[in-house]
Formats: C-alpha cells, sequence, structure tokens
C-alpha cells in the first residue's frame, strides 16, 4: 500500500491510495464498455447494469485522485456515448466526468472498502449520475427525461448489489503492498 | 486568477472537462430550424447584451440630445432671433432700393426718350407744413441750376412748378394747390383752358363753355401757354363735369400720383418733347435693355408722358371716345401763375 501525503487543497496523512497493475485501469474500462454494448444485444435485463459507471466509481474511490478521477470519468463517458448510436458525444461524459471526480473526493474522506458502503455509495452514485443525465436532457435537448422511477430504483439496487461483486473482484487488480 | 486556479486545481478542472463538453455537445445538438445549440446560446447570450447596449447608447444620447446638447441652444435661437431681424430689415432695404432703383429706371427712360430737352431728375424731400398748401421740397436748389417756374413732371404727367429755389433745394407748388394753374386743353377737341387748383385733392379745369361735350376720362393735356411746361404733356383726365356759370365745373383727375411723389423731372427749359421721337427711344430703350418698358400707374405714362395722338391715349379709369376735330368755343385767357 502507499500513502498518499497531499491529496488536492486538504493534507490528509494516512490517506490509502491504491495502485493498480501496469494496463488494469484501461483494460477494466474497455472491458466495461465492451461488455456494455456486447450484453446489450441480449435482452433487456443488460440495461439494469451500468458497467461503465460501476467502473468509474471504482477506480475512482481507489485512486482517490480528483483529476485523474474526473478525466477517467469524462473518457469512459465520451466513450460509451460514442457506442451509442443517438446518444450525442458529452451526455454520459459530463454525468461520468462528476461522478468520477466525487467518487475520488469521496474515497479520500470515508471508508469505501466494507461492501455495504460500497453498495450505499454506487446506490447514490446512481441516482446522481441519472440526475445529471436527466438534467441535461432537459436543458440540452428538451427532452422530458425522468429523475426519479420505480425502474429506475430497481435499476440502481441491481447495479449497486453486481457493483457490490464486481468491485470484490476488481480489488485483485490492486498491487499488494 | 492563477493562484485561484493553483488552490481548486481539481475543481478548476472539473468545471473545464465539464464546459468543454457542454460546449461539444452544443455543437452536436440541434434545436428548431436546424440551428445548432451553440449558435442557439451565442445568440440567447449576445442578445441581451446588445439590447443593454443599444438601450444604454439610445438613452445616453438621448440624454446627451435632450439636455446637454441643448445646453447651448437658447444662446443659438438669441443669435438666430438677432440674424432674421438683421435679415428683415436688409430685406426691407433692399425692397426699397429696387423700388427706387425701378423708378429711376422710369426716370431714366424718360430721359432718354426726350434727349433733346434738357431735365433733371430730383428726390422729394419733403412737404408742406401746412395741410391746405400742395407743396413739396426737392433735392435739387440753386447749385444744381433749377430757377423759378421751371416745371417738374413724372413720367406719369405734370406735377406743378418750382416756386422757390434754395441753394441745395427748392420747393414745388403741385397742380392742385389752390394758387397753382397749368394752360391747359382736351386732346381731342384741342379746347383750351386752364387746370387750376382748388384746395382739394383733385383740381379744376376752367373756361370751359357749357356747350362742350364731354366725358368722364377725356385726356387733358398742356398747351403751352402757360410758359413754364411744353405743350403736348399729360395734366390727366376728366373725372365729371356739370354745367355751370358761365363756364362748366370739370373736375381733373392728376394723370401723375401726386399723393405719393418720390421722384420727380425738373424740366430745365421750355424746349418741346418731341412727341416722334419719344416712341422710337422708347422702343429703342426696351430693345437696349431687353426689357419691357417700365411699368407704371397709368397707360399714358410709358415712357413719356406726352400725347402724341389722343385717339390712342387710353385714360387708366374709363376711355374716352370724344369726336375728334371739334372747334374750340371759346378761347380762355393765359393763365396766371
Amino acid at each position: 500500500m502507499a500513502y498518499m501525503t497531499n491529496f488536492g487543497t486538504h493534507s490528509e496523512p494516512n490517506i490509502e491510495v491504491h495502485k493498480f497493475y501496469g494496463g488494469a485501469v484501461l483494460g477494466t474500462c474497455l472491458l466495461a464498455l465492451v461488455f456494455q454494448t456486447f450484453l446489450h444485444k441480449y435482452g433487456r435485463w443488460s440495461e439494469l447494469i451500468d458497467l461503465p459507471l460501476l467502473v468509474t466509481i471504482y477506480f475512482g474511490v481507489s485512486r482517490r485522485n480528483p483529476v485523474s478521477g474526473l478525466f477517467l470519468g469524462a473518457g469512459i463517458g465520451i466513450l460509451q456515448d460514442a457506442l451509442s448510436h443517438d446518444n450525442p458525444i458529452g451526455m454520459y461524459g459530463i454525468a461520468k466526468t462528476i461522478v468520477g471526480y466525487l467518487a475520488s473526493s469521496v474515497g479520500a474522506r470515508i471508508d469505501t472498502e466494507h461492501p455495504l458502503s460500497r453498495f450505499g455509495l454506487i446506490f447514490l452514485f446512481f441516482h446522481f449520475h441519472q440526475a445529471i443525465l436527466a438534467i441535461t436532457q432537459r436543458v440540452l435537448l428538451n427532452h422530458s427525461a425522468p429523475l426519479f422511477t420505480i425502474h429506475l430504483f430497481v435499476d440502481s439496487l441491481v447495479t449497486s448489489g453486481f457493483g457490490v461483486i464486481l468491485f470484490a473482484l476488481l480489488d485483485r487488480l490492486r498491487k499488494s503492498s | 486568477m492563477i493562484d485561484t486556479f493553483s488552490r481548486h486545481r481539481p475543481l478548476s478542472l472539473l468545471a473545464i472537462v465539464v464546459l468543454a463538453q457542454v460546449l461539444l455537445l452544443a455543437f452536436q445538438i440541434k434545436r428548431e430550424n436546424n440551428v445548432r445549440l451553440v449558435r442557439y446560446w451565442a445568440v440567447e447570450l449576445m442578445t441581451p447584451l446588445e439590447r443593454v447596449g443599444t438601450w444604454t447608447f439610445s438613452h445616453v444620447g438621448g440624454v446627451w440630445g435632450g439636455y446637454v446638447g441643448l445646453r447651448n441652444t437658447r444662446a443659438e435661437n438669441e443669435r438666430l432671433h438677432s440674424e432674421v431681424d438683421k435679415l428683415r430689415l436688409r430685406n426691407r432695404e433692399l425692397e426699397s432700393r429696387s423700388a427706387e432703383a425701378q423708378r429711376l429706371s422710369t426716370l431714366l427712360n424718360f430721359h432718354d426718350a426726350h434727349p433733346e430737352a434738357p431735365m433733371l431728375a430730383a428726390q422729394v424731400i419733403g412737404a408742406s407744413a401746412d395741410p391746405t398748401s400742395h407743396t413739396l421740397f426737392i433735392n435739387r436748389g440753386e447749385r444744381d441750376r433749377l430757377r423759378r417756374n421751371m416745371g417738374v413732371i413724372t413720367p406719369d404727367g405734370v406735377v406743378g412748378k418750382v416756386v422757390e429755389v434754395f441753394p441745395s433745394t427748392a420747393q414745388v407748388l403741385l397742380i392742385n394747390d389752390k394758387d397753382s394753374g397749368v394752360g391747359a386743353l382736351f386732346a381731342v377737341s384741342r379746347t383750351h383752358g386752364v387746370v387750376r387748383g382748388s384746395g382739394d385733392p383733385e383740381p379744376h379745369m376752367e373756361y370751359v363753355v357749357n356747350d362742350e361735350k364731354l366725358q368722364p376720362g377725356d385726356v387733358i393735356v398742356t398747351s403751352g401757354e402757360d410758359r413754364i411746361f411744353p405743350k403736348d404733356l399729360l395734366i390727366g383726365t376728366v373725372g365729371n363735369s356739370k354745367p355751370g356759370s358761365p363756364f362748366q365745373v370739370i373736375s381733373v383727375q392728376p394723370a401723375a400720383r401726386l399723393d405719393r411723389l418720390e421722384d420727380v423731372i425738373v424740366l430745365l427749359s421750355l424746349q418741346e418733347l418731341a412727341p416722334k421721337k419719344t416712341e422710337e427711344n422708347s422702343e429703342a430703350s426696351g430693345a437696349r435693355d431687353g426689357a419691357q418698358p417700365p411699368q407704371s400707374s397709368t397707360p399714358a405714362a410709358k415712357p413719356a408722358g406726352v400725347v402724341t395722338d389722343p385717339r390712342k391715349f387710353k385714360p387708366p379709369a374709363t376711355p374716352t371716345s370724344a369726336p375728334a376735330n371739334k372747334t374750340p368755343t371759346a378761347q380762355p385767357p393765359a393763365p396766371q401763375q
């Protein structure tokens, strides 16, 4: 484990900053995007899980660097937009940029290792991500995107549950201290 | 600014990245009428600024034009009023000069029409202080070779005679003064008489017998018997006539406008004004000037008040058609002036 001694504007010693094997972050992100588009072909159930969002949250809270978090979120979001057929590039980009930044900031302050806290974190970020998407669509596209529905609630629960499992798998990509 | 950016570097980067993506979206998204969102925003952003700018400029301009720019208006208004007054005065002066030039032109034409007769133009500078006396003063006197009993005329007709001569002025007795008398005759019938003043604006013709058939408008000219006026100068026309004892009472309408005299001609000799030359010179003068002969109040005064053919003369009021070749029935005495 490595310890960050100077993080953003705050100097908070004894905060764990996880490092990953080379190419793990990039590979995971690309794999998440590929799986998201690949699974999309096999029915409605794949829409329940937002793999790129989970990856963004995970690497954000693990690396705990807001700058890298926001750039990672921006990259994943823009690629997700590019792979979708009707989304203008930037819709997911904006949402995931902010999520990546906030996840990094939150990861530096609270315990993100416990499964329950991970579940709660994913649940909140899911709805936050959805809220940004809805606001962006309303403001920029004049679409009446919903802020909260039962369907979204179920999605958030499924994604959060799946996220807890995924996060545990991704923990194996961390370098041991 | 840079310090603030350094202190909040992650947050600033977040803002920049999000803003960049928003702009990226704005370039892609098209609104109604296929207008890109970024153009929409640009217009929406700029329009209020332009409105504010226009409003500011118009109000500042209005304040400037309505208040600040008007601070000199009062002074300018006064200056313009003063200028208008001066121009009005100047206009009156020019109108006066134009009228004077017109009168002098008439006199000059008259003089040109009679080059053989020595004459002198004079300006009326005053009138008699006595309302019953019809005299006036002219700006010519002894220095200008004026003598007593010289005839004074206008292109319209006979005015009077010089009664007093001073070094630089002279007094003229008008033909309507009660002491005045001019040897006269009817232009058509050649009947003689004397035109005398009566103190009224209109003189009378005396010594015409009751048998003489007269009509209003009959022309009266000088007879030359008074040794003051040459023969055949226009005096006026018959106003009305009625039988009297022993002679008719005939009122005469003077051809010259005796109440509005400004410029007159003093005849320096008794030499007759050549009638034929008058017409020739009149035409020559008109041709030389390239203009119409000067207008006058009466047709008989164009340009010389000399009656050449009574049949051609048309008096101002009513034209006469008196028979020609009438034999005079009485011979009046020579007028005593």
